[in-house]
C-alpha cells in the first residue's frame, strides 16, 4: 500500500521519500519504516500517530536529523540530510531545526533564560529582545526567568522547553510525546502555546504523540503502523482520532 | 570471597597496575635510604665497639673533640711514660694501653713507596685492648719487627719473613715483617694500612724518641668507675678522663655527628616516600569503590554481609601490598646499585657501600603491607556501607549542599595548624600543626574547589558555552570535583614542599657544607718542615695555583691545649676558608691573636685578652682582635698569631704545614701529583679538602631528585583519578550532552567542554597543593629558624613551580583525551533516551 501523496498548496518544511529504516539483517531484520514518503507543509502543525512500534518516533527522528535512514532521503527544505556529516548535521539542528522532549529538555546548571537562549548562545547570534519578550510573555515565564530548572515544575520546564524552541524562529520544530510527562491541565497549556505559535508566526510544527487529545491541535495527524502510513486526517477532533485508533487496535 | 577478588584485580587491571607502582616506588625508595643511611652511618661512626670494646678508662686529649671534628691534627700533647706508669699501676687496674700513632711508608726495592697513606701503630701488648689481631705469624715484639695488616699484605703481595725499608719520621729503616694482622672483620683498622712496631721502634720512629701516648687506655678488673676516679688524680693537665662508654660515645659522636643529621634527613624521605605511597593507594581504593559501587550494591542485594564486601577489598589490599612490597624491596637494592653508579661516575664512592641487611628486607615488607592495608581501610567502609538500593541507582547523586560542620571543621583546623606552626615550641607540635594544616585543606576542599571554580568563570567563559558550562559542572558536585582535585593536590603539595623547604634546606646544607668547604689540599709535615723546596716543587704541579706554608706549634690558651699558626695570613685566607665571626684578621699586630672559637662556649670575645703558654713554659698575653669560626681549615691553623709575637713566643721555626690551591675543574692527574711529591716525604701528608662535603652534597641532590620523581609519579597518578572521574561524570550526565548535541552543540565542543572541566580540577588541584605546599614550607622554614639557630633563608624555586602549572594544566588536557572521546561516542539519540 502506498501512503497518499496529495500535492498541496504549500511548499514542504520537511520531507522523507520512500523513507526505510532497518534494524539487524536476514531473518531477523526489523523494518522501523518501511518505504515512507510523506511532506510536512510549512506554517502546519503535523501530529504522527501510531501504536508502540509503528515507527512514528523513527521517522521524526529520521527526518530531524537525530537518526540515518537505511535508504531512501530525508529533506529538510532543499537538503538533503543524508548528505551531510556529523558536524553539518548538528549546525543544520542548531540553526534550522527545534526540538521539545517528553523530558530532560534542560540543561540542569543554566538558568530558565539561558536555557531559552541556549540555540542561540551555541550559534553566537543575539536574540531579538522584543521575540524574546513576546514568547516569554506567551508562555508566561515572566517571573520566572532567573530560576534553575529545579526550582521549576514540571509545566513551568516544559514552557521554557517551548520557548527554546520558538525563540530562534528555526523552519521546523520536531515535538517528541511533548506532553507525556505532564498532568492533562499543564498539557493543554503547552498544546495551545504550539498552536497559538503556529497560528500567529507560521511556525511548522511536527509532533509524536499517542494522546488523541494532543492530535487533536494538529492541521492534520498521520496515522503510522509497521513502518508505514496506513491513513491521514485533516482538522482532527479528539473524538474522531479516538475512533481511528480503535480500529488499529481493533 | 578470594575468586571475587582476583576476578576484581583482573577486570580493573590498569588502576590496580597504578596502586601498585604507587606501593613499589613508596617501598623502594623507603629500602634504598634503609641501605644508604646503614652504610653511610656505619662508615662514618667506624666499628666503635669493636675497636674500644674493651676499654674501661681512656685518658684522652682535652681537645679530642676539636681535633675529630675538624679532622686536623696539629700534634696534641702527649701522655709521658711516667704518667702512663702511674696510671697502669692504679689499684683495679687490670690491663692497660698507650696508643701512639704516625705515618709511614715502605719503599720498594725499586725505590718507589708505597704504602704511602699507612699508619704506624705501637703494637698493643695486652690482647683485650688491642683491637688488633695476628692472623699469620708474631707479633712485633722485638726491634726492627713489624707486622702487616691483611688487606697491605694482599695488595703487596708481602709476606712474612720479608725484609722491608719501612719509611718514617726518623729516615728509612730496616725492618723484619714478622706478622700479618686483622682488624675485626675488615683486614686494616686504618684506611691506609696499619703497619705495627714495637714499643722501642714506636717510640723511635713515631715520636722522635720520647716516651709518650697519644691516649692511654686501661682494663678495670673490678669496677670501672673506681678506676676513673683514680685515674682522674693521676691524669696531667690537658688530658680529660672518660669512662669506656663516654669514650666509645664521644668517638662515634666526633665521627658520626654528620651521619646522624644525614640518618634523619633520610629517614624523613623514606617516611614521606610511604606516606605518598598511602595516600595515592588510598585515593585508587576510593575511586574504584565510586566506580564498582553498582557491582557492590548488587552483591550486598544477593546477600553478601557488609563485613564480606569489606574484606573483600581489605584482601585486594593484602593481596596488592604483599606483591608491591616484595617488589619495591627488589627495586630498592637497584636503586641504590643506581645511587653507586651514579656516585661512581663522578668518581666518588657511597660511603659503607652496599649492605644486604635482613632487617631491611623485612621492614620494607612489613611496613609496605601494612601501610597498603590500612590505606584500603577507609574505602573499605565504604565499600561496607553499600546498600543494596544503589544498584538501582543510575549513579550517586551527590547534593551541592556541604554542611555547616565541614566548614567550621576545616576552619578551626586551619587556625589550629597555623597556630602550631608559628607558636610551637618543639618539632612535635609544629609537625602536628602542618599535618593539621594540609587536613583542614582537605576537608575545606569542597568549599576550595567551589570558589576556586567560580573564580575561575570569568576566564573560562572566553571559551563560550562549554566553558561556562564546564564551570556549572564542577560546581554542581564541589565534593567529586574535590576529592579528584585531591589526589593532585597531595602529589604537587608534597613536590612543592620538597621543592621549597628542599631548595631551602639545600641552600642551607650548601652554606655549611661551604663553613667545611676548605683548601684544595692540605699538606702537613709530621716532624719534618714543609721547606721551600717542596714549596716549589709542589707550585710546578699543573693546575696548582698556589702554595701557602706557614708556622704551627702546640700551646695552651688560658690553660687549655690549642694550637697557633703564624704566616702570611692575607694569604691564607684567600685560598683557605678562614671564617671570622667577630673581628678582623686584618687587625693582627704584634701582640694581638685571633681566637680560634672551639665551639664550647670559652672564646673570648674581642677586645679582650688571653695568655698564650707555648710547650717550654713560656707566655703571653695577646690581646683578641678576631674570633675564627671552626672549619676545616681553622682545625688546620688553630688560633693565629700576629708573626713577631709567634716569633717572641715559639721561636723562629721553620713551617710544618701548607694550604694548596688548584684550579676549579683540576684533573685526577693533579692529584696524584701531589700526592706522589708527598709520598716521596714519609714526614709529609696530602690530605684532600672536603671531599666528604662534596659527597655529601651529591647524596642529597640524588635524594631530593629521588623523592621529587617519585611524588611526580604520585601526581601521574592522580591523572589516572582525574580520567575516572571525568569519564563517571561523562556516563551521569550523558542524557544532558546528548540534549546539548541535539540543540547543536558540535562534537568538538563537547570535547572541549570536558577538556575544560579537567583542565579546571587538575588546575584546582595543581593551584591548592602549590600553594598549601609553599605556605606550609614557608611556615616550616621559618619555625625551624625560630627553633634553631639556623638561619636558612626560603628560597621559592620559581621556575619549578611555573613548570609544575604547567605539568598541571598538560595532565588536565592529558585526563580528559578519553573521557572527552568517550563524550561523543554515543549516538545523540541513545544518549537521550537511554535509562
Amino acid at each position: 500500500m502506498t501512503s497518499p501523496t496529495e500535492v498541496r498548496t504549500r511548499s514542504a518544511a520537511a520531507r522523507a521519500i520512500e523513507a526505510r529504516k532497518t534494524y539487524g539483517e536476514g531473518e531477523a531484520a526489523v523494518h522501523a519504516l518501511a518505504g515512507v514518503t510523506v511532506d510536512f507543509p510549512e506554517h502546519e502543525f503535523t501530529a504522527i500517530m501510531g501504536p508502540s512500534g509503528s515507527g512514528k518516533s523513527t521517522l521524526m527522528q529520521c527526518v530531524a536529523g537525530l537518526d540515518r535512514l537505511t535508504s531512501g532521503a530525508a529533506f529538510i527544505g532543499d537538503t538533503d540530510i543524508s548528505k551531510l556529516n556529523k558536524t553539518e548535521l548538528t549546525l543544520l539542528r542548531r540553526d534550522r531545526l527545534g526540538f521539545i522532549f517528553q523530558q530532560y529538555n534542560l540543561i540542569p546548571s543554566l538558568t530558565a533564560r539561558e536555557n531559552i537562549l541556549l540555540p542561540l548562545t551555541l550559534a553566537g547570534t543575539k536574540a531579538d529582545q522584543a521575540w524574546f519578550d513576546e514568547i516569554v510573555r506567551t508562555v508566561g515565564l515572566q517571573e520566572r526567568l532567573g530560576n534553575l530548572p529545579s526550582q521549576l515544575s514540571g509545566g513551568q520546564q516544559q514552557r521554557v522547553a517551548v520557548a527554546r524552541a520558538l525563540v530562534p524562529k528555526p523552519d521546523i520544530i520536531f515535538a517528541d510525546e511533548p506532553t507525556g510527562a505532564l498532568d492533562s491541565r499543564t498539557g493543554t497549556e503547552i498544546l495551545s502555546f504550539m498552536r497559538r505559535a503556529v497560528d500567529d508566526t507560521g511556525q511548522t510544527i511536527v509532533m509524536v504523540t499517542h494522546d488523541p487529545h494532543a492530535a487533536s491541535y494538529a492541521n492534520r495527524v498521520l496515522f503510522l503502523a509497521d513502518g508505514q502510513i496506513v491513513d491521514e486526517m485533516d482538522n482532527p477532533t479528539s473524538d474522531r482520532v479516538l475512533d481511528r485508533m480503535k480500529r488499529f487496535e481493533g | 570471597m578470594i575468586k571475587l577478588v582476583l576476578s576484581s584485580v583482573r577486570h580493573n587491571l590498569g588502576r590496580y597496575l597504578a596502586t601498585l607502582v604507587a606501593i613499589v616506588a613508596g617501598v623502594g625508595f623507603y629500602t634504598a635510604v634503609s641501605v644508604i643511611s646503614d652504610g653511610v652511618i656505619d662508615s662514618l661512626e667506624g666499628n666503635i665497639d669493636d675497636q674500644y670494646g674493651n676499654v674501661d678508662v681512656a685518658v684522652v686529649p682535652d681537645e679530642a673533640d676539636v681535633v675529630e671534628q675538624t679532622g686536623a691534627q696539629p700534634e696534641p700533647l702527649k701522655v709521658p711514660q711516667a704518667a702512663a706508669d702511674q696510671l697502669a699501676a692504679l689499684p683495679g687496674v687490670d690491663g692497660s694501653a698507650g696508643i701512639l700513632t704516625a705515618p709511614v711508608a715502605f719503599e720498594g726495592s725499586d725505590g718507589k713507596p708505597f704504602a704511602t697513606s699507612a699508619t704506624g701503630r705501637l703494637w698493643i701488648t695486652d690482647a683485650d685492648l688491642n683491637p688488633l689481631s695476628v692472623v699469620t705469624g708474631d707479633a712485633p715484639d722485638a726491634a726492627g719487627e713489624v707486622a702487616v695488616d691483611q688487606g697491605l699484605a694482599d695488595d703487596e703481595k708481602l709476606k712474612v719473613g720479608a725484609e722491608l725499608t719501612l719509611l718514617t719520621l726518623a729516615g728509612p729503616q730496616q725492618v723484619e715483617l714478622v706478622g700479618i694482622t686483622e682488624f675485626g672483620d675488615s683486614d686494616a683498622l686504618d684506611t691506609g694500612g696499619t703497619v705495627s712496631l714495637s714499643e722501642q721502634d714506636a717510640f723511635n720512629w713515631l715520636n722522635s724518641g720520647k716516651q709518650e701516648y697519644e691516649s692511654f687506655y686501661l682494663r678495670a678488673s673490678g669496677s670501672a668507675d673506681d678506676v676513673v676516679a683514680a685515674a682522674g688524680k693521676a691524669t696531667p693537665d690537658g688530658f680529660a678522663v672518660e669512662s669506656g662508654d663516654e669514650f666509645r660515645d664521644d668517638q662515634r659522636e666526633a665521627n658520626g655527628s654528620f651521619a646522624q643529621t644525614l640518618k634523619t634527613a633520610l629517614q624523613a624521605f623514606a617516611v614521606l616516600a610511604l606516606l605518598v605511597g598511602g595516600f595515592v593507594i588510598f585515593n585508587t581504593f576510593s575511586v574504584i569503590v565510586a566506580q564498582r559501587l553498582r557491582e557492590l550494591a548488587v552483591l550486598a542485594a544477593i546477600g553478601a554481609t557488609p563485613r564480606q564486601l569489606k574484606r573483600s577489598l581489605r584482601l585486594e589490599g593484602l593481596v596488592l601490598g604483599l606483591l608491591g612490597s616484595v617488589l619495591g624491596v627488589v627495586a630498592g637494592y637497584l636503586l641504590t646499585l643506581a645511587l653507586q653508579g651514579i656516585l661512581a661516575l663522578t668518581g666518588n664512592e657511597l660511603p659503607g657501600g652496599i649492605s644486604f641487611r635482613s632487617a631491611n628486607l623485612v621492614s620494607g615488607l612489613f611496613l609496605g603491607t601494612v601501610i597498603t592495608v590500612l590505606s584500603v581501610m577507609i574505602p573499605a567502609r565504604r565499600a561496607g556501607r553499600t546498600e543494596p538500593i544503589e544498584a538501582m541507582r543510575a549513579a550517586a547523586t551527590e547534593s551541592a549542599d556541604l554542611g555547616r560542620a565541614r566548614a567550621v571543621t576545616a576552619l578551626v583546623l586551619a587556625a589550629l595548624g597555623l597556630l602550631g606552626m608559628l607558636a610551637g615550641s618543639g618539632l612535635a607540635t609544629i609537625g602536628a600543626g602542618a599535618v593539621a594544616f594540609v587536613a583542614s585543606v582537605f576537608v575545606g576542599a569542597p568549599y576550595l574547589a567551589r570558589v576556586g571554580a567560580r573564580a575561575a568563570r570569568p576566564l573560562l567563559e572566553r571559551f563560550g558555552i562549554e566553558g561556562r558550562l564546564a564551570v556549572d559542572n564542577s560546581v554542581r558536585s564541589p565534593k567529586r570535583t574535590a576529592t579528584t582535585a585531591n589526589a593532585l593536590l597531595i602529589g604537587v603539595f608534597l613536590v612543592t614542599l620538597v621543592a621549597v623547604a628542599g631548595a631551602s634546606i639545600r641552600d642551607f646544607a650548601i652554606q655549611q657544607v661551604n663553613d667545611v668547604q676548605s683548601a684544595d689540599y692540605v699538606v702537613v709535615s709530621q716532624g719534618g718542615t714543609i721547606d721551600p723546596d717542596f714549596v716549589s716543587q709542589l707550585k710546578d704541579v699543573k693546575d696548582v695555583n698556589d702554595v701557602v706554608a706557614f708556622e704551627r706549634a702546640p700551646v695552651t690558651i688560658d690553660g687549655a691545649a690549642a694550637t697557633v699558626s703564624a704566616g702570611d695570613v692575607a694569604e691564607m685566607a684567600k685560598i683557605a676558608n678562614l671564617e671570622v665571626d667577630k673581628g678582623d684578621l686584618a687587625d693582627l699586630a704584634d701582640g694581638t691573636i685571633a681566637v680560634l672559637d672551639t665551639g664550647d662556649g670559652k672564646a673570648p670575645n674581642v677586645g679582650g685578652t688571653v695568655t698564650v703558654t707555648d710547650s717550654r713554659g713560656k707566655d703571653a698575653e695577646l690581646k683578641v682582635v678576631a674570633v675564627l669560626a671552626p672549619t676545616q681549615d681553622t682545625g688546620q691553623t688553630g688560633s693565629i698569631l700576629d708573626q713577631a709575637s709567634f716569633d717572641s713566643l715559639v721561636g723562629d721555626v721553620a713551617p710544618t704545614i701548607a694550604f694548596v690551591d688548584v684550579a676549579s675543574g683540576a684533573q685526577g692527574e693533579t692529584k696524584d701529583a701531589i700526592e706522589d711529591l708527598a709520598d716521596q716525604r714519609p714526614d709529609i701528608t696530602a690530605q684532600e679538602g672536603n671531599a666528604l662535603g662534596q659527597l655529601i652534597r651529591t647524596v642529597f641532590d640524588f635524594l631530593i631528585k629521588a623523592v621529587t620523581g617519585l611524588l611526580l609519579m604520585s601526581v601521574l597518578i592522580a591523572l589516572i583519578g582525574i580520567v575516572n572521574t571525568m569519564s563517571l561524570s561523562i556516563l551521569e550526565r550523558r542524557r544532558e550532552l546528548g540534549l546539548l548535541r541535539i540543540i547543536g552543540m558540535t562534537d568538538k565542543r563537547v570535547r572541549r567542554m570536558v577538556t575544560l572541566e579537567s583542565v579546571l580540577i587538575a588546575l584546582l588541584g595543581t593551584l591548592g597543593g602549590m600553594v598549601t605546599g609553599l605556605v606550609v614550607s614557608l611556615l616550616l622554614v621559618l619555625s625551624f629558624n625560630r627553633l634553631s639557630d639556623a638561619t636558612i633563608t626560603p628560597s621559592i624555586p620559581w621556575v619549578e613551580l611555573v613548570a609544575i602549572m604547567v605539568l598541571g594544566v598538560l595532565l588536565g588536557v592529558l585526563a580528559a583525551l578519553l573521557p572527552a572521546r568517550r563524550s561523543t561516542r554515543m549516538e545523540v539519540l541513545d544518549a537521550i533516551s537511554a535509562g
